[in-house]
């Protein structure tokens, strides 16, 4: 029978599966981090249990590790606690860590794939949502809860009910690739398919508008999956998949023999059938910006705050949620996109912190200055993004135009660091979530590309990207 | 099991809302739980009492896989969320912990049931009573596998 491609990595680590039980599948890879863990190895030590494949699990902090001067002592002594505690459990669970001095430290999204950690055809999971974003190398990559998290350093193994395939196809060429980027093709599929659009499926990205896509930018339309709800997104590998992970530092020794194989294998069948199908033509697609409180809250930068009853469309609880959005993000139905100052910029996250995110930003900033009411940041996604970065002499350029040039983490995206927005303050954002709150109690997020950002940076409000010399 | 509803009339309550990311580095339920819904209802610490619902629309639970979330409301005392629809991450945190059941209702109970109205849940017949108004909604089954875990305590004593 024909399959997809989620079907046949999903047969290839079936470990019981039957009509009348639930699947339990094996787990490649283990990616471990310090706030949804230390919970789950406590119960493991209560229980007398070990972890069951250690070498498959690999470590890191990301979260909470503050964003500056690493050589000073970390003033927030409950995330110290976290970060410590996440140091012993390695420690007495012979798990590799990549702790908060190592070069090799970043965003656990962000260093898979840079360590050749993430291969095609693998089963990933993470105690994070964005897991997903493994999904780029054709991997079935997804978040789990604490629960599972110790599940999976018990066996190996999870229990899940198989989700049902989703293909998104995405057709058309961007008429300015530079401009029109990766995040903008992720929000305008969020925007149309909604929040739970992609709820029980795995989403599969295929057509030459992802074909085109460089991997790093692949990584950011499957990291934004689970804000469709998916359980997982992914791409089919192609041969800049395989270029990607040679020669990382954990690439396996045999990778060509390996490239053979996925190459015979990791595709979806001519005539497999997937559950659901959506299309999308990105050839006129404009730069997105989030105007509300979800990341399927998002329109055109060209366009105006949309009213309420014209975005609802005849529903009235979406009408409903669209006036608590605007009331939240103190917004004016009918103001154009254009016309609506920030306070903060935040370039960084598992969604677009990676090297080209920068090269890309950095493009838009060179010999400019960021505006005088604006604070603005980068934060690279790993140590080793930020030494590539700093090779390039990328680190002058925003430090030139008064950014902040930061060490490696999760920071404004969640706000668990002492990166927040102050009530009130509104940020441009390369995040992956709007929600109230999410960046700091009372922040207001616009969600947006790394241009864009970049663009809003320099001129205090959002601006068309498109007008500005990219080259 | 009695309680009474907490209704929050919207849709795409997120795990951010539920419980803000700055108290992820809190390990005391107890004190995870003086946060809950902080980020939607600061009030609700102060009038959540113990064997309460959370009755809610679409999409509950979206966003972060914390699972400090259902564990903040459970230590609330909230032992069920009844919701149009879940998140899955959330949906199986609550499960697999045995922190709270999540309810699937449809349309007509959600619009039926008021904030403050007592119900009665029968996982067994699948069924929710509205004491206050008088009326009986059915609930979405639970698949095997999470009415297997549940039944259990948790995916840990559960033992297929």
């Amino acid at each position: 029978m024909p399959q997809t491609l989620f079907e046949k990595i999903w047969d290839s680590h079936v470990v019981v599966e039957s009509d009348n039980s639930p699947s339990i599948i094996y787990i490649d890879r283990h990616l471990v981090h310090e706030v949804t863990s230390p919970q789950a190895f406590e119960e493991l030590r209560l229980n007398k249990r070990r972890v069951r494949r250690p070498d498959l699990t690999i470590a890191t902090m990301d979260h909470n590790v503050p964003t500056s001067n690493r050589s000073l002592p970390i003033v927030d002594q409950i995330s110290e606690i976290q970060i410590k505690t996440l140091e012993k459990n390695c420690q007495d669970f012979g798990i590799q860590l990549f702790d908060i001095q190592s070069p090799y430290q970043g965003i656990v999204h962000v260093i898979g794939p840079q360590l050749g950690i993430t291969l095609p055809g693998t089963t990933i999971v993470c105690g994070d949502s964005h897991t997903s974003t493994h999904g780029a190398f054709g991997a079935l990559a997804f978040g789990i809860g604490t629960s599972e998290v110790e599940h999976v350093l018990a066996t190996q193994t999870i229990r899940m009910e198989k989700p049902k395939p989703f293909e998104i196809k995405v057709v058309g060429k961007r008429k300015n690739p530079h401009a029109i980027t990766a995040k903008d093709i992720i929000l305008s599929i969020i925007r149309h398919i909604g929040t739970n659009g992609g709820t029980g499926t795995v989403i599969e990205y295929r057509g030459e508008a992802i074909s085109d896509l460089s991997m790093e930018q692949r990584m950011t339309i499957c990291n934004m999956s689970i804000e469709a709800g998916a359980r997982a997104g992914l791409v089919a590998p192609d041969k800049k998949t395989f270029d990607y992970l040679r020669g990382r530092k954990f690439t396996p020794k045999n990778y060509d023999d390996l490239v053979s194989q996925w190459q015979e294998t990791l595709y979806t069948d001519s005539n497999a059938s997937f559950a659901k199908s959506f299309t999308i033509d990105v050839s006129n697609i404009a730069p997105q910006v989030s105007w509300g409180t979800n990341p399927a809250m998002v329109c055109d930068v060209t366009d105006s705050v949309p009213f309420p009853e014209e975005y609802a469309k005849g529903n009235e609880d979406q009408k409903k949620a669209a006036e608590k959005a605007l009331q939240y993000m103190n917004l004016k139905a009918g103001t154009k996109m254009t016309e609506i100052e920030i306070d903060r910029v935040f370039i960084g996250s598992c969604t677009n912190s990676r090297i080209e995110d920068l090269i890309e930003a950095s493009k838009v900033i060179k010999g400019k200055n960021v505006s005088s009411k604006v604070r603005a940041m980068v934060v690279p996604g790993s140590q080793m993004v930020k030494k590539q970065a700093e090779e390039m002499d990328l680190d002058k350029i925003f430090k030139d135009a008064n950014f902040e040039w930061r060490e490696s983490g999760c920071s404004m995206c969640l706000g668990m660091n002492p990166d927040i927005l102050a009530p009130g303050e509104r940020c441009a954002s390369t995040s992956n979530r709007n929600f109230e709150g999410r960046q700091g109690t009372g922040g207001r997020t616009h969600l947006v590309s790394p241009v864009m950002a970049a663009a809003a940076a320099i001129k205090g409000h959002f601006v068309d990207v498109r007008e500005m010399d990219l080259n | 099991m009695k309680g009474n509803a907490i209704k929050y009339e919207q849709d795409n309550i997120d795990t951010d809302v539920i419980l803000p990311g700055t108290y992820l580095k809190l390990h005391d339920y107890a004190e995870l739980a003086k946060h809950a819904m902080e980020g939607i209802d600061p009030d609700f610490h102060s009038k959540v009492k113990d064997g309460d619902y959370i009755v809610a629309g679409r999409n509950f639970g979206c966003g972060s896989s914390r699972e400090h979330a259902p564990i903040a409301l459970s230590h609330s005392g909230i032992k069920a969320v009844l919701a149009l629809s879940f998140a899955r991450i959330f949906y199986r945190n609550a499960v697999d912990g045995a922190f709270l059941l999540p309810i699937e209702i449809d349309e007509d109970a959600y619009k039926s049931i008021s904030n403050g109205d007592q119900l009665e849940i029968n996982i067994e017949k699948n069924t929710v009573k509205n004491l206050t108004k008088n009326k009986e909604y059915k609930m979405k089954p639970f698949s095997e596998l999470i009415g297997k875990i549940i039944a259990a305590g948790g995916l840990f004593k559960y033992k297929p």
